[in-house]
């Protein structure tokens, strides 16, 4: 850095002294300061990228006739590639040696042991679905909202946390079959429940859903008004905030949060809207979605999947592959 | 209260490791930025236009989009368009691509101070220093540059209180810093779930660490005193 900077000094001097005479020395000094900058600018991106690292480290080796030949070869070489990772996520997978799985905190399905080891339904069977094709697992926790950008950025190579079957997920990823299934269910304050037993009752009421949720989904089709908050505990801040007279959220995720020895003691579940069901998302076009379902179908076949259910207690919600 | 104190250990062990993150992303953009920042002015003020208005046009750019966006073109923009996720999944591909945004744009806010820094040396003190003989870079480094220094400490405060607060939009690409750790809690996360509070305690975190920074740079205000 000190470096540049005094490179920048002295060209900026040069500049000044050169004034009066011609100006191309003038523009060319500018141009190479343009240059450090640009560089600048540039070079923190590129330092990951080993590909272009040993591309010019050939290039240089080469005598220079030899030089166009050899980058038309790394072209070819390159077009192939990007065609076998456009037609095969598996083999681009394998070749960086680890499936990296977009999670975020999610209980019983992610979430961290004391250790600080991602555990749960959904990350042992990562896990496990990573060892099968012979990779690493790596878990990255995401923003919900940036899924589909994560994925389609190839930040991430799938979506495995308890995601709801939507149709706006379908559209947007290619997904493996269901493998759990899930309810939503309305969450209101516990002295009023009672009045609010069936869906026609509902209508009285305002909700706090999440944005883009399943839950905003069955709010819209039961035809309630409601607001949409960022995420499914947002929700829940508003009905005890008593902003919203309710929330719709996930069974699972209600279950664990409100109710005796939670932090919403004064809150129950009530009316469940709709039936729903979890699948894995990857990125459109993916040969790994075929891959996934094969290791439910021979998972659940030899009953390592329900055991693995059995230890996240939710055994009930498991599939049949 | 009491479910309060027994959320406490787990909490403030969660905060930490997440106000370690903010500390790093402010400390790196804080020395990438004050230098970058001269060399952008520099961009800026030079007498050959093309350069300077190349250089206006970046800082227009930069000062005239929301960071949030930024940070969302840099980390997924390789991936999504150029077909090759330079920055990768990991924790640390994501800390270097906000690092990458942070730098970049508080070196454009910075150039600008710089800038107003250089020119409000009176113009007088440059031809005294061409009259006895000195080079310009001579002039520039004993002459202005320390009046410069003493001339933008406060808006350089100013800006870096801000930045430590900005540091939190580099959660939108999923950096762990302190917000995200306390937002953790509403959620759900390592057993306790629907907590309100360690969200708003974060702040607690951020009203220390700038009444440190304040203490500091009024202190550096005061040893730059000398000449009045």
């Amino acid at each position: 850095m000190i470096f540049s900077l005094q490179m920048c000094f002295t060209l900026v001097e040069w500049q000044r002294n050169e004034d009066k005479e011609e100006n191309i020395m003038k523009k060319l000094l500018a141009l190479m300061l343009t240059g450090v900058m640009v560089l600048s600018m540039a070079g923190c991106g590129s330092s990951s990228s080993t590909e272009t690292t040993t591309e010019t480290e050939e290039t240089t080796d080469e005598e220079e006739a030899e030089v166009e030949e050899e980058t038309e070869e790394v072209e070819e070489a390159e077009e192939a590639e990007e065609a076998a990772d456009a037609d095969s996520d598996l083999a681009y997978v394998q070749e960086k040696g680890t499936l990296v799985v977009g999670i975020t905190d999610f209980e019983p399905m992610d979430y961290k042991d004391e250790d600080g080891n991602w555990i749960g339904f959904d990350a042992d069977m990562a896990t496990a679905f990573a060892e099968s094709l012979g990779v690493a697992v790596e878990f990255v926790e995401i923003d919900w909202d940036n899924k589909i950008l994560e994925l389609d950025g190839k930040t991430i190579d799938c979506v495995w946390n308890g995601m709801t079957l939507t149709d706006e997920v379908m559209s947007a990823m290619d997904c493996s079959n269901a493998y759990s299934s899930n309810s939503q269910v309305v969450v209101l304050a516990a002295d009023v429940a009672e009045d609010y037993a069936d869906v026609e009752s509902l209508a009285d009421l305002s909700f706090a859903v999440e944005s883009g949720s399943a839950g905003e989904a069955a709010a819209e089709d039961n035809g309630l008004s409601y607001t949409s908050v960022s995420n499914q505990a947002n929700a829940l801040m508003e009905v005890a905030a008593g902003t919203s007279d309710a929330a719709i959220i996930d069974l699972l995720m209600a279950e664990a949060m409100v109710g005796e020895g939670t932090s919403y003691e004064d809150l129950t579940t009530g009316v469940v809207l709709v039936d729903e069901e979890y699948g894995v998302g990857f990125r459109q076009g993916s040969d790994l979605v075929e891959m996934l379902n094969e290791f439910f179908a021979e998972s659940y076949a030899d009953g390592s999947m329900v055991e693995i259910a059995t230890t996240y207690g939710i055994e009930n919600s498991i599939i049949a592959q | 209260m009491n479910l309060i104190m027994q959320q406490l250990p787990i909490v403030i062990r969660s905060l930490n490791a997440g106000f370690v993150q903010t500390l790093k992303l402010f400390l790196v953009t804080l020395v990438g930025a004050v230098p970058l920042g001269l060399i952008i002015s520099f961009g800026s003020m030079s007498r050959f236009k093309p350069l300077s208005a190349f250089t206006k046009t970046v800082v227009w750019i930069v000062r005239g989009t929301p960071l949030m966006i930024q940070l969302l073109i840099i980390y997924y923009f390789p991936g999504l368009v150029l077909g090759n996720a330079i920055w990768g999944g990991g924790e640390s591909g994501r800390f270097m691509a906000a690092a990458v945004a942070f730098i970049f744009n508080y070196a454009c806010y910075f150039s600008e101070i710089y800038r107003g820094g250089i020119q409000s040396v009176p113009i007088g003190q440059q031809e005294a220093g061409l009259v006895l003989g000195m080079t310009r870079t001579q002039i520039f480094f004993r002459v202005t540059l320390l009046q410069m220094i003493k001339r933008i400490v406060p808006p350089m405060s100013n800006e870096i209180i801000t930045l430590v607060k900005d540091t939190s939009l580099a959660r939108i690409i999923a950096l762990q810093e302190v917000i995200w750790a306390g937002q953790a809690f509403m959620k759900g996360s390592q057993g306790i779930s629907g907590a309100i509070w360690p969200l708003f305690f974060t702040a607690v975190y951020y009203l220390v660490f700038i009444g440190i920074l304040t203490i500091a740079l009024g202190r550096l205000e005061q040893k730059l005193n000398y000449f009045q």
